[in-house]
């Protein structure tokens, strides 16, 4: 089976924007991979002008969650580097000839998703609603730099969802058969960050040639 | 999961299902309430919402019979219009800012879709198709939310506010082409087509990437309009009833049914869209009713029937039921003016009654002593009285008799309650005098009338402070009763704040049985009082009464200098 990936366009985010923005992309990339059952639920984004979808399975939602505070807690023990990944993959179990020293299921992933973010820290002790009151200039510019941001970013995370919609639309043959009765998550799928040192293309070989599911700590 | 197996779908009630279902996400989506005033509750999903694995709730009522959108079958395009119509202003056109369009499109001739298939390959396909139409109508859903117009339908949302235009929608089957102009403002987004047997089925979107042209702002609650039950006019009528709840207001607007143009193709409007109103309810707007808008579309020739209405003009009686109409004209009753000036001088008298014969409840009030509260009635003593009560004031024994029971008339008073300024103006003794009904100021003075309650208690009795000049028997005082009455009617005209208030209370006077007893004698019975003193029973009486109203009336003296003397303090 080939293992589709889709590389979204890298986003450029201050820390306090990470959790929103991950929630948006994971959460579309879930809903239309979530082929079971689902009620949807619109959520307006906090921090932009946005509103996405969510399958509205309790479960995914607390993975999420987890999985955002993993990578913000990951990221700020390493505040120098400035670009991350996230890497969520769907894959199918399958049984494999028993052998020592290895387990009887294999994962095979069909389907890779990275999502590229670079951190800046300008103003990372910020809050986002954050105003600055004073007759600084240089103040003043900051609020309109913090909006342009804003703006871009907002744009940014628009193409990444319109890159994702795209794409599911168009790689549909891969996907393995939705099972009967399906409700909410059809597919299993992992959440994993990648450290800056790795690329995408470093795991994709590690993971052919290991045949094993990769995790990192 | 679905009654029907994934086998036992045909591609066409997949291809059917499949634009039902996407309608309903389209005017979900994007028409206000299209569900009526309150959204249906969360439920169990229905085999409805099973079809490709997305539960949407319930559709609206057009929507009930997807067969009725595609009557010539599933090769007819479904093309959705949503429109921002203007509100207030019927006459401006409406903007399409959105077009979808679903279409399942015949296989071109060398494609393997057109040639049959075995049955195998034919369940292959269908599962197949049934797995990629869920993936599109997810990504229909999804796109739904990131087009402009999303942020405007989250606007008009809002429950508590009014915008001045409308999003509506207009469901037909052939796409009105664009002028070249219209074009150029818009934008394309085509969803990749689905294989299916009997075509492919495609979905495209057109919009516009802005919405700041059409100056969406928040309008009035209520559009402009004449207001003939305005507060105070003959028209008014605070009794006008309330629906009794909102799902009645929203039968009342829902018995407009908007014909759907493809249904209409070819076929009476009878058809199954006839039995399928679909409305557009705000609930906060309270707006013109629907019923007018489909008989002026209709009758236009050039606008045919459609799934959109707008506000038709401003109907006032559209309005009668409606919530803010009833917030608006709030229920003060500028009517009743007439008593608008009596009734806080009702409520303020209100433990005060009209001294009736028999009355019990004027017992009570009368009951302690001659801090009569019906004399708080009486209007403020003329300044003739008053200097004519001046020598009784200078009567030693009677002063210190009095004294005290002035000073705790000043502590009652010093406590009533609810004293209108314009009473308290200048005759603040009077005016105090006249609201006083305090239980507390009776009771001060109970301890220095013994004898008093009896005689209050007696129906006959007659009030000794009703006369600024104190009689030496109960016609005496009655009469003096009238002419302090008048005496005081004399002062409260100078006393522009205290003239109304004093009247009422003088007429209530003057109105009541007691007050008019014929045996009411002349002004020479106070001056008789006055010698005589204490001596004899009756006059001891009478003059008791006419000692209780001269040092009422220093107790009221002595008030308004303490008052002033306060209010000299507090300035220094």
């Amino acid at each position: 089976m080939n293992c589709e990936v889709c590389e979204l366009k890298e986003l450029v985010v201050e820390q306090f924007e990470i959790r929103e923005v991950l929630r948006c992309i994971l959460h579309t990339i879930i809903f239309h991979r979530a082929l079971g059952l689902v009620r949807p639920r619109d959520i307006n984004c906090e921090l932009f002008e946005l509103t996405y979808v969510q399958c509205g399975v309790p479960e995914v939602e607390k993975e999420i969650e987890e999985k955002i505070t993993e990578f913000i807690s990951k990221i700020s023990k390493h505040p120098n580097r400035r670009s991350h990944q996230v890497c969520l993959s769907f894959y199918e179990t399958k049984d494999k000839q028993p052998a020592w020293f290895s387990s009887k299921t294999e994962r095979v992933y069909w389907e890779r998703w990275f999502i590229n973010l670079q951190i800046t820290n300008q103003r990372v002790n910020m809050k986002p609603n954050q105003t600055k009151v004073g007759f600084d200039p240089g103040e003043k510019l900051s609020s309109l730099e913090e909006k342009l941001h804003r703006t871009a970013l907002e744009t940014s995370v628009r193409e990444n969802l319109f890159q994702i919609i795209k794409f599911v639309n168009e790689k549909m043959d891969h996907l393995p058969h939705i099972p009967p009765n399906a409700e909410g998550i059809s597919y299993p799928y992992e959440i994993t960050i990648l450290s800056s040192s790795e690329s995408s293309l470093d795991m994709l070989k590690r993971m052919l040639q290991t045949g094993h599911q990769t995790t990192l700590s | 999961m679905a009654a029907h197996s994934d086998s036992g779908r045909t591609t066409e009630q997949i291809v059917s299902q499949f634009l039902s279902k996407a309608l309903h996400a389209i005017l979900a989506a994007r028409i206000p309430y299209i569900h009526g005033p309150t959204p249906p509750p969360s439920r169990h999903p229905r085999k409805r919402d099973r079809w490709f694995h997305l539960a949407l709730g319930d559709p609206p009522p057009a929507l009930e019979h997807p067969s009725g959108l595609i009557p010539n079958g599933v090769m007819e395009p479904l093309v959705v219009d949503i429109l921002l119509s203007p509100r207030d202003d019927p006459t401006m056109p409406e903007a399409i800012v959105e077009r979808w369009v679903a279409q399942c499109e015949a296989p071109a001739p060398w494609s393997p879709l057109h040639s049959p298939a075995e049955t195998s390959s034919n369940s292959f396909l269908v599962k197949r198709t049934y797995k990629k139409s869920i993936i599109l109508l997810r990504s229909i859903y999804s796109v739904l939310r990131l087009l402009p117009a999303q942020r405007v339908f989250k606007m008009l949302c809002a429950s508590n506010q009014s915008y001045n235009h409308d999003l509506t929608y207009r469901v037909s089957s052939f796409a009105e082409p664009f002028s070249r102009k219209e074009e150029a403002e818009f934008q394309y987004h085509c969803f990749a087509p689905v294989e299916t047997q009997s075509g492919q089925l495609a979905v495209s979107v057109q919009y516009r990437p802005s919405l700041s042209q059409f100056n969406l702002e928040i309008s009035s609650l209520l559009p402009p309009m004449l207001i003939t039950d305005y507060v105070g006019s003959p028209a008014a009528d605070p009794m006008r009833a309330f629906p009794s709840s909102p799902s009645e207001r929203a039968g009342t607007r829902s018995s407009t049914s908007f014909p759907l143009r493809g249904s209409q193709h070819g076929q009476p409007s009878t058809s199954a869209p006839a039995s399928a109103p679909v409305f557009f309810n705000r609930p906060h707007s309270w707006t013109g009713g629907p019923s007018e808008v489909p008989s002026n579309r209709a009758q236009h020739p050039n606008h045919p029937p459609t799934g959109s209405y707008r506000k038709p003009a401003f109907n006032f009686d559209e309005f009668k039921f409606s919530p803010p109409f009833y917030m608006s004209p709030t229920p003060s009753p500028p009517k009743f003016s007439g008593s608008y000036m009596q009734s806080p001088l009702r409520s303020e008298t209100a433990p005060v009654s009209i001294p009736q014969p028999g009355s019990s409840k004027v017992k009570v009030l009368r009951s302690p002593n001659l801090s009569d509260p019906t004399r708080n009635f009486l209007p403020p003593p003329s300044p003739r009285s008053a200097r004519t009560t001046d020598p009784s004031s200078q009567d030693s024994d009677s002063r210190s008799f009095r004294r005290p029971d002035g000073l705790r008339t000043s502590d009652g008073y010093s406590n009533m309650y609810g004293t209108p300024k314009g009473l308290k103006d200048g005759r603040d003794d009077s005016g105090r005098f006249s609201l006083s009904g305090s239980p507390r100021f009776t009771f001060s003075r109970s301890s220095s009338r013994i004898s008093v309650p009896d005689d209050l208690d007696d129906p006959d009795f007659s009030y000794p402070f009703a006369v600024d000049d104190v009689d030496s028997s109960d016609s005496q005082a009655r009469s003096n009763d009238g002419k302090e009455v008048s005496d005081f009617g004399h002062a409260s005209s100078s006393h522009k704040s205290q003239d109304a208030a004093v009247g009422v209370l003088v007429h209530m006077l003057r109105t009541a049985a007691p007050l008019r007893d014929s045996t009411y004698s002349s002004q020479s019975s106070k001056s008789e009082l006055q010698e005589e003193g204490l001596g004899s029973t009756s006059s001891f009486f009478m003059s008791r009464k006419a000692s209780d109203a001269l040092e009422e009336l220093q107790s009221y003296k002595s008030i308004k200098e303490m008052l002033l003397s306060q209010s000299k303090g507090k300035l220094h």
